[in-house]
């Protein structure tokens, strides 16, 4: 076993054993839920009763009864994909590139923001399939052999490029979660006594037996996975922005996108870790393992990813000026002052002015306002996405075309519920599933743990 | 093969089991149980155990999967004789004849299997016809005509008070009323729009032999009796005149919207196109109004004057006359440098000049007469000799019937072509003299407004299931024939009156006697049956024109200049002038959905009528009301209509105010024709519809009320009208909410003669240009001066184009296109487009494939804004202002068929793709309803189904919607679904038809031989499409001139449509 430098500070707060850390990771699971829980779990569930029945409303009467017009063909609908595909972003991030990067950080949150990049992306798969007008031919978008004499999908087209780009993603993304669930899975399954519990872990366990050339294994799969992974979390955003960047309505058709979009993504994933973390440490009593340091790096990766954000949003306005393109100027004009200019300077402050207080570390190791700012960072990544599709939209080339969008109770309906769903989704998780990577923590323990360090450290002096 | 081998079918056979092989031979075995079953008192509470419950589950779930995998066979039953001249799948055109007391037009019907399903001018005859194409004049009236056929709420039998009759108890209630009337010697009315038909005025001529106190009385809904009274008093002939646009070099018109609602609009419209093609000698055309009418909106100068100025403006431009001709001052004309230089035009162009006047004055008129004689127009530009028979209505006459009414002077009143108790101003004076009336029988084909209050109802056939004869001007004929059988019991209102005169005749064999003798002398050397059968087959008789003679005037100016400032009346604060739309004219259509849907070519408004307000007067009256009094200008989608409350005289509607560029400020203006069926009458389907609040009523209010019998004649002005805003607001659906087209000269471009006849292509029609690095100019330096135009450029391999095949475009002419809009309702009538009502409008959701933009000028220029040094910003804000004296910009725009498509590349099913003859294809059946494709066409010309629109949305009004509507479909076209985009197809059926029609007579395309819906609509030539391939073409030859232009073409999307730009006739650049 490496020591870690003492000035390093550490990842698991307390004196914590072996045994520690499996209770208390296994503690949820084993005992009866807490009463928030089912509170939570009610209201989440609601909502989400809510917005299913707004979809098969939706499905059952047409696209007509979202706000859309001539014009803006689309608005809330994408809007909410690309948001929920944003967020999709942190998970895989923290725990495919922060792993090739050895970050070990990454290992008290890695869980949970897989969960919830897998909730997020079925969440985001969900829109471009509602609002297809036609769901029911949804299937025509995989290049299926067919008997239509033989009919291909359109491989030029953007929209399916983001069929395959998500498909991929959640596949990977699913695989390399389970993976990875696998050991704690068995840890769970040797702990419980109940004997259905441990016939159910058992079988999720895929009978890991623990040994170390299964260690081995899953330590090379791990890795394998992680490179896979890691092109992926830049491919789907930049797949994504494509369907924006190939076009060529102005505010859309700009090559900034890709990298822009990126960031963007990871900006709101890990202001969306937030959110649940911070609400997670705190019912779930896992303050020794998800620490204010944890927060505090979180922060600044939502520093780094708002300035680049920041970056983007004052290039294409830069571009549209120096572009001299009639339309694209007025574009820009128009979102920044033109009947949305609302939409744009909440999406402003939000996204790029009020991520920039956390360059005070005070703040940035503030729970409570770390959690009020993953809220802000969170409406403000929604805004931007509103920004990009409906004001360009609503006046491109043609005056004489130019409308405003009026979301309606659907529209609304069906993206609560998509936080409904995603919320009921992540409370499931969160009650039957290890919510930290425990043989992984276990890992770190005696390196990081801060009882050891400070034990190492006296042995050092002494 | 052995003999002996022995077949056996069953054990029962081969046992040879003979009871059992006697039960096999019975059919129906007696033995069955069913009785015993089905009889068993117990059977009902039978106890079904569990796996019998699971067997009758599995069997019947199983039987009733395999039930619905099948799809309902629908027979279609074939002919057992088929008519010799239906194919089906091949349609058939008849010619025949549109009128209906407002429009006339020579016209072709197209049937399919016996069902019209489209109207279109009549390309070889009738005064209607644009002889340089040759295209027949239709306007969006006429071509929607179609769909009234289908109207489910039309009467289907004779109707007495009582409730449904019989055609044998209608008669002879009607035939003893008539008696009865004429024993009570009491005046037996028929009251009629004007007729023009020779045939109908002999039925009624035989009424009156019949019954001796018979009297034929014409009125129009909206009246002429002023020009025609002038005409009497100038020149001794109460006649409309013809009026001759081609020969006018100079046209002033004061409040006469002569391209849309005034006169003889078919022939005018025309006519007057064909004077502004700047390649010609363009026309010079003046607009006195205020209200900003579409003639205003061609004007190539507008001049913005208050209704009650109209006469002084008259005297104006009189005096101004006078003094140059010699001729005699009237005096107290308004003083007006551009009615000045209005004047000097016309002198200029004396004798090939034209004033006309929308006033209803006689006065007023008497003037016009005076000026049009002082500039010797009689004979050139005006012709008597070859008058017009419309509008023969005299409203004196008119008032005095219903005065005669009420004084129980009446003992029957016959009705056909109108509705007094809706379109009267003195609606309530007639409608208790109809009580006092001892018979009152309306030919209405609906229980409309006047008809429900009559004894009896016998409805009249629709036109296309009827026989008539025309005879719109002196030596002009025309016939109308039916198209189809009568889809109900009625009957031509004719036919009727023959029937009550005693005769038996039936009304085409009265037509055609009536023209046996008065055709004898026309022809000669023919038999009378090849002379009918042509005139049949064409529509029309041959004409015979006499030589037009100037007359003089005789016409007492002094008398005519007092009643005329007398007309005016006096200015108020605000003054009211009616007008009638583009598609609702006069109020009869108004129960057609396709007009209600059609958006008014100006304000862009579907489904309502409204009042026309100058926008400084509109804020003034949301101050206080509306949160910001600029909200009442941005009127559309969720933003409501300020509601204002309209007094004048006894009468008051509370109607939206709308904000219309170029209104007169201290003027409104209020359509007529709606608020049909407001006491629940019922007019036809889409007269009525349910507003916001889910309340059905009617569309729009009646604005006839503010009508005013004055001078003698009916005055569609009024003075002294008040004005208060309610405190409430209405929702309005516009099609376009946007004013401007913000300086974008790559979309909208326009110029003024002189640049334009300088030709220097590049000051008024400068291609767009890329630079490039390299030596384009040869210079020696590489540098910004280097450019290549754009259409070198290509991201990828391009699509077959030049010389390939066909490739087949438009070509629109924006100088030649008035902006009536009838290319809008042929196409909704060609291709199947489903009407969304006036909420999915609202939601601008509208499903036309072609629509009409219109553009205002705004004073806010972009070059000289930032050359002042003003910011972008206040720059765009105010370039949203249009002009309070706007110019106006009518552009036809449908889908551009892009030859490097946006939407092509980014639909992922490929269900939108190039054909090889460039046209942009969408296959419906193939769309998943992505709307990507809506979204990247720069053009925004793809519609998406949000609804089932066809059956269970808005079903009240959708012509495809109830089983007599949908006859009115195409069967070419493809009736679309819920979730699937579509477009304008450059009704690629014709293109088929066109090409195999070709491929049979082993010829090539000929052009001019394929028409796309809207460029047979376009009688005036804007719209002309053919083979971009063909270098004899008309298209071609159009798009390689140096007027023509693509619409955004710096993007690069190469469209198959091209633009000619617009060119004014006027002094100062516009551009």
């Amino acid at each position: 076993m490496h020591a870690e430098a003492a000035i390093r500070e550490p990842l698991i707060l307390g004196h914590k054993t072996y045994h520690d850390v499996t209770e208390d990771i296994v503690r949820p699971i084993e005992n009866k839920a807490p009463r928030g829980w089912y509170i939570l779990m009610t209201i989440a569930s609601l909502i989400a009763a809510y917005g299913t029945g707004c979809i098969l409303y939706l499905i059952s009467k047409g696209i007509g009864v979202w706000g859309l017009n001539k014009t803006v063909d689309w608005a809330w609908d994408i809007t909410n994909f690309v948001w929920w595909v944003g967020i999709g972003h942190a998970g895989t991030l923290i725990s495919a590139v922060l792993l090739l990067f050895r970050q070990r950080w990454r290992m008290a949150i890695n869980r949970s923001a897989e969960a919830m990049t897998i909730f997020a992306v079925i969440m985001a798969a969900t829109f471009p399939g509602i609002h297809m007008g036609r769901i029911w031919m949804a299937y025509w978008v995989l290049p299926l052999p067919n008997q239509f004499g033989s009919l291909w999908v359109n491989f030029n087209s953007p929209l399916l490029w983001d069929v395959f780009a998500i498909s991929t993603y959640f596949s990977v993304s699913l695989v390399f979660w389970y993976i990875g669930l696998i050991p704690d899975f068995a840890t769970i399954r040797d702990k419980v006594t109940k004997p259905t519990m441990k016939k159910i872990y058992g079988i999720l366990s895929f009978g890991w037996t623990g040994n170390a050339k299964a260690w081995t294994r899953f330590e090379e799969v791990s890795l394998v996975l992680a490179g896979i992974a890691t092109p992926l979390v830049f491919s789907v955003h930049s797949v994504v922005s494509m369907d924006f960047a190939t076009s060529i309505i102005p505010g859309w058709h700009t090559t900034i996108f890709p990298p822009y979009f990126v960031s963007g993504a990871v900006f709101s994933g890990f202001a969306m870790v937030q959110t649940l973390l911070l609400v997670m440490r705190k019912v779930m009593h896992l303050e020794a393992y998800i620490t204010k340091k944890h927060i505090e790096y979180m922060n600044i990766v939502i520093i780094v990813t708002g300035s680049i954000v920041g970056v983007a949003y004052i290039t294409e306005l830069f571009i549209s000026w120096y572009s001299g393109v009639e339309y694209e100027s007025y574009a820009f004009i128009n979102r920044a002052t033109g009947p949305y200019l609302w939409a744009y300077w909440s999406m402003m402050t939000c996204n790029v002015i009020s991520p920039q207080l956390f360059w005070f570390k005070k703040l940035r190791t503030h729970l409570g306002f770390t959690f009020f700012m993953s809220i802000v960072v969170n409406i403000g990544m929604w805004f931007e996405r509103f920004v990009i599709i409906v004001t360009s939209l609503h006046r491109d080339y043609m005056p004489s075309a130019w409308t405003m969008f009026h979301p309606t109770w659907v529209d609304v309906g069906v993206f609560l519920g998509t936080i409904g769903i995603f919320f009921t989704l992540y409370l499931l998780f969160a009650r039957y599933f290890p919510v930290l990577a425990l043989n992984e923590v276990k890992s770190i323990l005696k390196t990081s743990g801060e009882s050891y360090k400070q034990r190492a450290a006296t042995h050092h002096h002494h | 093969m052995s003999s002996t081998k022995r077949i056996w079918m069953d054990a029962a056979d081969l046992r040879q089991d003979t009871e059992a092989i006697k039960a096999r031979e019975s059919e129906f075995p007696q033995e069955l149980a069913i009785d015993q079953v089905l009889g068993d008192a117990n059977f009902n509470g039978a106890h079904t155990g569990r796996r019998d419950f699971l067997k009758f589950l599995g069997f019947s779930l199983g039987a009733a999967t395999l039930a619905a995998c099948e799809t309902p066979v629908i027979k279609s039953i074939p002919y057992v004789t088929k008519p010799e001249e239906i194919t089906p799948g091949v349609a058939n055109w008849y010619a025949s004849t549109f009128y209906d007391g407002q429009d006339f037009a020579s016209i072709l019907v197209k049937t399919r299997e016996g069902r019209p399903i489209h109207i279109k001018g009549n390309p070889q005859f009738g005064i209607n016809r644009n002889p340089a194409l040759p295209k027949g004049v239709v306007n969006a009236r006429i071509n929607s005509s179609v769909l009234s056929l289908y109207d489910n709420e039309r009467l289907k039998v004779p109707y007495s008070r009582e409730g449904r009759s019989t055609w044998a108890d209608a008669d002879k209630a009607i035939t003893d009323g008539l008696n009865a009337a004429i024993a009570a010697d009491k005046r037996i009315v028929v009251l009629t729009n004007t007729v023009i038909s020779p045939s109908t005025n002999a039925a009624i001529a035989a009424l009156k032999a019949r019954y001796s106190t018979v009297e034929h009385v014409q009125h129009d809904t909206i009246s002429y009796s002023g020009v025609t009274g002038a005409n009497l008093k100038s020149f001794g002939k109460r006649v409309f005149p013809s009026y001759d646009f081609t020969k006018a070099d100079a046209v002033v018109s004061l409040d006469a919207d002569f391209l849309s609602s005034w006169g003889s609009t078919t022939e005018y419209t025309w006519q007057y196109a064909s004077r502004r093609n700047p390649d010609g000698a363009m026309n010079k055309h003046f607009q006195v109004e205020a209200r900003m009418s579409i003639t205003g909106a061609n004007a190539d100068a507008r001049i913005p004057v208050k209704p009650s100025e109209i006469p002084f403006a008259v005297i104006a431009l009189h005096d101004a006359i006078a003094k140059k001709s010699g001729g005699v001052s009237v005096g107290g004309g308004m003083d007006s440098a551009e009615l000045n230089q209005a004047a000097d035009a016309l002198w200029n162009a004396r004798g090939r000049s034209l004033v006309v006047c929308g006033s209803n004055d006689e006065g007023v008129q008497v003037l016009v007469n005076s000026i049009n004689s002082m500039l010797g127009n009689y004979g050139s530009t005006i012709d008597l000799d070859n008058h017009t028979y419309f509008f023969q209505g005299d409203d004196a006459v008119a008032a005095q019937l219903v005065k005669d009414m009420n004084a129980g002077a009446i003992g029957a009143v016959l009705m056909a072509g109108v509705n007094p108790a809706y379109s009267l101003s003195n609606a309530a004076g007639f409608k208790s003299g109809l009580s006092k009336v001892g018979l009152s029988v309306s030919f209405s084909r609906y229980a409309d407004e006047t008809a429900s209050l009559c004894n009896w109802i016998c409805p009249d056939n629709h036109y296309l299931e009827s026989w008539g004869d025309f005879m719109p001007k002196v030596g002009q004929y025309a016939l109308a024939q039916p198209v189809i059988g009568k889809l109900f019991d009625t009957r031509s209102w004719q036919e009727s009156v023959l029937k009550w005169s005693g005769s038996e005749a039936k009304w085409n064999d009265f037509i055609k006697q009536t023209w046996q003798a008065n055709l004898a002398a026309h022809s000669a050397g023919a038999s009378f049956d090849s002379v009918w059968n042509q005139s049949l087959h064409d529509g029309v008789l041959a004409s015979h024109t006499m030589p037009a003679t100037p007359v003089a005037f005789a016409g007492d100016l002094g008398t005519a200049a007092a009643a005329a400032k007398q007309a005016a009346n006096g200015a108020s604060e605000w003054e009211l002038s009616l007008y009638a739309t583009e598609a609702i004219g006069d109020g009869q259509h108004a129960n057609n959905p396709w007009l209600q849907e059609m958006p008014d070519p100006l304000t862009k408004i579907t489904w309502d009528n409204y009042v026309c307000m100058a926008g400084s007067d509109l804020m003034r009256l949301a101050d206080g009301v509306m949160r910001d009094p600029e909200d009442a200008l941005k009127v559309g989608e969720q933003s409501p209509a300020l509601q204002v409350k309209v007094t004048a005289g006894t009468s008051e509607i509370v109607l939206p105010a709308i904000f219309s560029p170029g209104q007169k400020p201290g003027t409104i203006a209020i359509a007529l024709g709606y608020g049909r069926g407001a006491n629940g009458e019922k007019v036809g389907k889409a007269a009525c519809t349910t507003d916001h609040n889910g309340v059905f009523g009617s569309v729009g209010r009646n604005a006839y009320p503010f009508t005013s019998l004055r001078n003698g004649s009916v005055s569609y002005d009024a003075v002294n009208v008040s004005l208060t805003a309610t405190g409430e607001t209405y929702p309005v659906a516009i099609t376009q909410t946007h004013l401007t087209h913000m300086d974008r000269h790559s979309i909208v471009r326009e110029t003024s003669v002189g640049v334009y006849k300088a030709g220097d292509r590049n000051a008024y029609n400068k291609p767009h240009t890329l630079p490039v690095h390299e030596d384009v100019n040869e210079d020696g330096v590489i540098d910004s001066r280097d450019r290549k135009p754009v259409a070198a450029f290509d991201l990828w391999a391009e699509h077959p184009v030049e010389g390939v095949g066909h490739r087949w475009g438009l070509s629109i002419d924006l100088n030649s296109c008035i902006g009536c809009g009838a290319c809008i309702t042929a196409c909704n009538s060609e291709n199947n487009i489903s009407v969304v009502g006036k909420d999915e409008v609202r939601r601008s959701r509208e499903m036309h494939w072609l629509r009409l933009d219109r553009y205002y000028s705004s004073d806010t220029k972009w070059h000289e804004g930032r050359e002042a040094g003003e910011s972008k910003i206040s720059l765009y804000t105010r370039m949203e202002e249009p002009s309070e004296r706007p110019t106006v910009f009518f552009m036809p725009v449908m889908c551009q068929h892009c030859n490097h498509a946006p939407c092509e590349t980014v639909c992922p099913v490929a269900a939108t793709t190039h054909s090889n003859e460039g046209l942009n294809q969408m296959v419906y059946n193939r769309c998943i309803g992505t709307r990507y494709c809506a979204n990247n066409c720069p053009y925004k010309v793809r519609r998406f189904n949000w609804f089932n629109y066809v059956s269970d949305k808005f079903g009240e009004v959708n012509p495809a919607w109830d089983d007599l509507g949908r006859m009115v479909l195409n069967p070419d076209v493809t009736v679309r679904a819920r979730g699937v985009i579509e477009k304008c197809s450059m009704c690629v059926q014709n293109i088929q038809a066109g090409k195999l029609a070709a491929k049979k007579a082993g010829t090539p395309v000929k052009d001019g031989s394929i028409e796309t819906a809207c460029s047979a609509a376009c009688g005036t030539g804007a719209i002309i499409f053919g083979d971009l391939n063909d270098k004899q073409s008309m298209v071609r030859g159009k798009a390689e001139g140096d007027r023509s232009y693509h619409m955004l073409e710096e993007i690069g999307v190469k469209p198959n449509v091209n633009y000619l730009v617009k060119v004014r006739n006027t002094e100062a650049e516009t551009a």
